[in-house]
């Protein structure tokens, strides 16, 4: 091989190096991490009806766990989704729809009707923001424990103990991003931000960008 | 520019090919073990506002300890500190073997380090941030933790252990 075809393999790998290192550093592109799947479940939701993880495909699908008997001071979860739900207009989400799941690890007490009745008290849009429970309490510790990891205990005198927490999960089942205690950034502020670079990432991922995003991954370029 | 060829002696000439082949094979496996493993370093995962980390209740190092979260399955959160007497709590932890567990580590003072002997866990602890690392241990024994970064006059006895029990 002559010198000159060495001289351009040595460019071309070098452009290669450089511009790999930029996307890096410069990160023109954020994604949120595939973390895991989110575990299938079936719930009974504030309606009586049936909530399962089938229905939520093709949903962005905020988890929160939390139960109605929670005594003050209680962390209240229901407070952020509130300010989400009121500021998701401040997020271009294109035609993808974003449903909250409060999931009740107290089912003994909070049977539909009270979950309908603090639903009611929050406010809540029962389009979109679903109060769900099972009955089968072990399924449940397995769902929320396992699952969602989010550790939650009943103590035996009617109190849980409980990690507050949020978990995203993207339309395909993915869990994309978890919020397990108070950060710096507010909550709501966060999880706006990370529906808006997942909207972001449905939408522009095709042809070609697919590739840019895929590198996103591969880099690690996560979206703070 | 001369077009005569360098002479380079054999040992020499060897040496270089050894110690290219050397940074091209630990690229090669750094890029494995990152992409191919998914191997990751601890790299600290939120910040946390350190003042409060350790008294607001709704934070989980007020009451910090080891949470089952599902059989097999534990979150052990962490405080190291440095402020009234150089420690971890909680101090000790027990697991059954065949556990893994998530160790989520955050100071409220200064900078102290977290190291699971005879894991590959080890890390630094960084107040306002919180570290995380997951560790399975598959073999019953005690496993101290200890700091690894030096945080003041008691860094010498700042030390846990776990007990993995059979």
């Amino acid at each position: 091989m002559s010198k000159t075809s060495f001289n351009i393999i040595y460019v071309i790998a070098g452009i290669f190096v450089l511009s790999a290192t930029a996307f890096k550093v410069f990160q023109p592109i954020q994604v949120l991490p595939r973390m895991r799947l989110a575990p299938a479940y079936q719930f009974i939701n504030q309606d009586g009806q049936a909530l399962t993880s089938e229905t939520l495909r093709g949903h962005f699908a905020l988890y929160s766990f939390t139960y109605t008997h929670c005594p003050e001071p209680c962390y209240n979860s229901s407070d952020t989704i509130q300010e989400i739900q009121s500021r998701l207009g401040e997020v271009n989400l294109g035609s993808i729809p974003v449903s909250f799941v409060s999931i009740s690890v107290d089912p003994d007490r909070d049977t539909p009707e009270v979950l309908k009745e603090y639903g009611e008290a929050q406010n809540a849009d029962f389009t979109q923001w679903y109060f769900a429970t099972t009955s089968n309490k072990s399924l449940l510790k397995t769902i929320v424990g396992a699952g969602f990891e989010t550790y939650y205990e009943d103590k035996g005198n009617g109190e849980f103990a409980l990690d507050p927490g949020f978990v995203l999960v993207d339309g395909w089942g993915i869990i994309r991003s978890e919020y397990r205690y108070t950060t710096e950034v507010s909550d709501a502020d966060r999880i706006l931000r990370h529906l808006g670079v997942l909207a972001e990432e449905v939408q522009n991922s095709t042809g070609s960008a697919k590739l840019a995003y895929e590198a996103a991954h591969l880099f690690l370029c996560y979206a703070p | 520019m001369s077009t005569q060829k360098m002479h380079i002696d054999r040992y020499e000439r060897n040496w270089m090919i050894v110690s290219a082949v050397l940074l091209v094979l630990f690229a090669s496996a750094v890029s494995v073990a990152a992409f191919g493993m998914g191997i990751q370093v601890p790299a600290p995962e939120q910040r946390v506002n350190p003042n409060t980390v350790a008294t607001d209740p709704n934070s989980p190092w007020s009451n910090p300890g080891l949470r089952e979260v599902a059989p097999g399955k534990y979150d052990a959160y962490i405080l190291a500190h440095a402020i009234p007497n150089w420690e971890y709590l909680p101090k000790e932890i027990s697991v059954p073997v065949g556990s893994t567990v998530s160790f989520y580590v955050t100071s409220p003072d200064v900078q102290h380090g977290f190291k699971v002997q005879n894991t590959n866990a080890n890390f630094m602890v960084i107040p306002g941030q919180v570290s995380k690392l997951t560790v399975t241990f598959d073999e019953p024994g005690t496993y101290n933790y200890i700091c690894t970064e030096y945080c003041g006059s008691g860094h010498g006895v700042m030390y846990g252990a776990i007990t993995v029990t059979p």
